[in-house]
């Protein structure tokens, strides 16, 4: 009879009929986020087994540092404020240009992405977010989350954006991103949050 | 005979943060229409009990024997069917002695000649006409046993006695509760219909009640697989929260859990027509595993039918369970999940606010039906809104801000309290 990872005998071979563990989990592991718990560190290359690597102290629990492989692509996010964006959400009558006017001089921002993910928002101490994308300003855009969306590294080395429920929604190239939903990026893709920021993604650009 | 096929299709978001131990899922389940409607069909038996109380004179007796004739044109040659009179005690007014006739051309003539003489004399007892009901049924052996119960009044009986013979009638009979008129209790047949997986509702007017005798009918005859359990396998050391019926209609089944083995047990879901589709919620606590870790089976839901070869399983669906230290990935929640968690919040809000304003609590009334009016309108569930504006005056839907009507018709009451349990399909 077949064991599952924590050594119960199951006669389920799918997941384990005493503690419901995959019993396909050992070998081939199936989470998208999960660091295989066997193999080589992912972090140092180290043939280290177990939770913890023996060389650099790599711990599966902590997100991988995504050492690019020489072939593939790197991407970037440039940030900047962008008119048409704020003119259509000043259409859409959901602003008041009075109080929240179009910015003399935004500087444009790059940064490259790299990791499992990039959190887009505003950095808060009280409540301890501090993401990596940081549009906390100047000039602040107070139309944007404190975490207002997330930038996810794919399986296939591109990402795609997902909208945790941000208070004024993220859009793609114009449409609106569903909450929750994982949406892929291509390059020069732009997403718009807040009320002129706007974050275009371009693939194979080396950073400045 | 083969299997009747099932689909079992589960929603949920199987990611959970670091630490988390509850999981939720929605299962849906089909009675797949093609392959059932091609079984051959299930034996089965129907009792239809009349309340011939004093207070069923004039026009809710004449009304009811019209409608018990029509239900008995639905009925299907080859099913047996008898007629009880219920009154402090029940009779067999046809086929007569302690007997079912089997229904044909002739059997449906004799009866609706039986049923046509039901005259209006006497009390209520609901339990005995429960006891000869099971006693009936019990004294055969078909597949489906189904009975329809009329009303119009007040179970004269000890509470004790009354639950007793309900509890006894539990596995054995399908039961739906019609109330006619406004002078019985809502919450003596909601009993009835929860515990024997039937219906409840108001008949305001008499008039109404052949139209839905013979809809009720026709609804049982529809039915194919009888007596079939949603089965919960779980991890050792995980523990069910609830496991719940959710459309069409919810209907708490946590506490008829019937122990199979030492991780798995048994909820009654009673019998399915072919094409039938029902919403579960089902909710259990696991031990949170490690982040990078392999996935979980939290739980195996599996339809069983038991035959006379033993149980069948009818389909199965996979809850799962992955813990992970991405954000957006946990705090994701199933749109299925949410949708029926605001629907069983809709339901208890409006009994909750209905037994607030029994008491004269109007602030408790006045924020649980404005809870239920923001709750139904968010939802679609439009039937509910209109039933509730009979009771309240919205000032602002979506905040469910209300005011109590000062005056309320008896009917309108129990009409939202009958079907306040109703829950709209989260769209796809």
């Amino acid at each position: 009879m077949p064991a599952c990872p924590d050594g119960h005998e199951s006669a389920a071979a799918d997941y384990c009929d005493v503690c419901g563990l995959s019993m396909a989990a050992l070998a081939t592991p199936s989470s998208p986020v999960a660091a295989p718990p066997t193999g080589p560190c992912p972090q140092c290359g180290a043939p280290g087994l177990g939770r913890f690597c023996e060389v650099c102290g790599f711990s599966e629990s902590q997100p991988v540092v995504r050492t690019v492989a020489a072939p593939e692509t790197s991407w970037t996010a440039i940030i900047h404020a962008d008119r048409a964006y704020y003119e259509s959400v000043l259409a859409g009558g959901g602003l008041d240009p009075s109080e929240l006017p179009f910015p003399d001089g935004y500087p444009e921002r790059r940064i490259p992405l790299t990791g499992d993910q990039l959190r887009i928002g505003r950095r808060s101490v009280s409540r301890e977010v501090a993401p990596e994308i940081d549009l906390t300003g100047p000039p602040a855009d107070p139309a944007i989350s404190r975490l207002h969306a997330v930038l996810v590294a794919q399986p296939d080395g591109s990402w795609a954006v997902i909208d945790p429920g941000s208070e004024n929604g993220t859009s793609v190239n114009g449409s609106e991103v569903l909450v929750g939903d994982s949406v892929p990026l291509h390059d020069g893709d732009s997403i718009c949050v807040g009320a002129w920021t706007t974050i275009t993604i371009v693939a194979g650009l080396c950073n400045p | 005979m083969s299997a009747p096929d099932f689909s079992v299709e589960i929603f949920q978001n199987e990611y959970l943060p670091v630490g988390a131990r509850e999981v939720n899922a929605i299962v849906t389940v089909t009675s797949v229409d093609s392959v059932a409607s091609n079984q051959p069909a299930a034996s089965a038996a129907e009792i239809i009990i009349v309340d011939c109380s004093g207070s069923m004179h004039g026009a809710k007796i004449a009304q009811a024997r019209e409608a018990t004739c029509l239900a008995i044109d639905a009925i299907r040659d080859g099913v047996a069917f008898a007629i009880i009179e219920g009154t402090v005690d029940a009779v067999v007014v046809y086929p007569g002695k302690r007997l079912m006739a089997i229904a044909d051309d002739r059997t449906r003539q004799e009866a609706k000649a039986s049923a046509r003489r039901l005259s209006a004399h006497g009390g209520t007892a609901i339990g005995q006409w429960l006891r000869l009901t099971r006693e009936l049924l019990q004294a055969r052996t078909d597949q489906l046993r189904h009975a329809i119960l009329l009303t119009d009044g007040h179970n004269g009986e000890g509470r004790r006695r009354f639950e007793a013979e309900i509890a006894r009638c539990e596995g054995v009979l399908r039961c739906d509760c019609r109330g006619v008129g406004t002078d019985w209790d809502v919450g003596e047949l909601r009993k009835i219909s929860t515990a024997l997986l039937g219906t409840v509702d108001i008949v305001p007017d008499p008039a109404g009640l052949a139209a839905d005798f013979e809809a009720m009918m026709q609804s049982s005859m529809a039915k194919q697989v009888a007596d079939v359990e949603l089965r919960v396998w779980t991890p050792r050391h995980a523990t069910i929260r609830f496991v719940k019926q959710v459309a069409p209609t919810v209907e708490d089944l946590t506490g008829r859990r019937t122990q199979v083995t030492e991780q798995a047990g048994d909820y009654p879901t009673g019998a399915w027509a072919a094409g039938e589709s029902r919403d579960y919620h089902v909710c259990m606590e696991v031990q949170p595993g490690v982040v990078g870790g392999p996935e979980m089976l939290a739980a195996r839901v599996s339809l069983v039918h038991s035959t006379p070869d033993g149980p069948q399983t009818l389909g199965t669906g996979l809850v799962k369970a992955i813990w992970t230290d991405d954000e957006p990935l946990s705090t994701r929640i199933s749109r299925q999940v949410a949708h029926y968690t605001g629907q069983a919040e809709l339901a208890q809000a409006i009994q909750d606010g209905l037994e607030a304003r029994r008491r004269g609590d109007d602030a408790t009334a006045r924020a649980r039906l404005g809870r239920a009016v923001a709750l139904a309108h968010e939802s679609g569930n439009t039937d509910t809104a209109s039933l509730l504006a009979n009771v309240v005056d919205f000032v602002d839907t979506a905040t469910g801000v209300v005011q109590l009507k000062a005056k309320v018709a008896d009917a309108d009451e129990m009409a939202l309290d009958t079907r306040s349990s109703k829950t709209v399909r989260v769209k796809k």
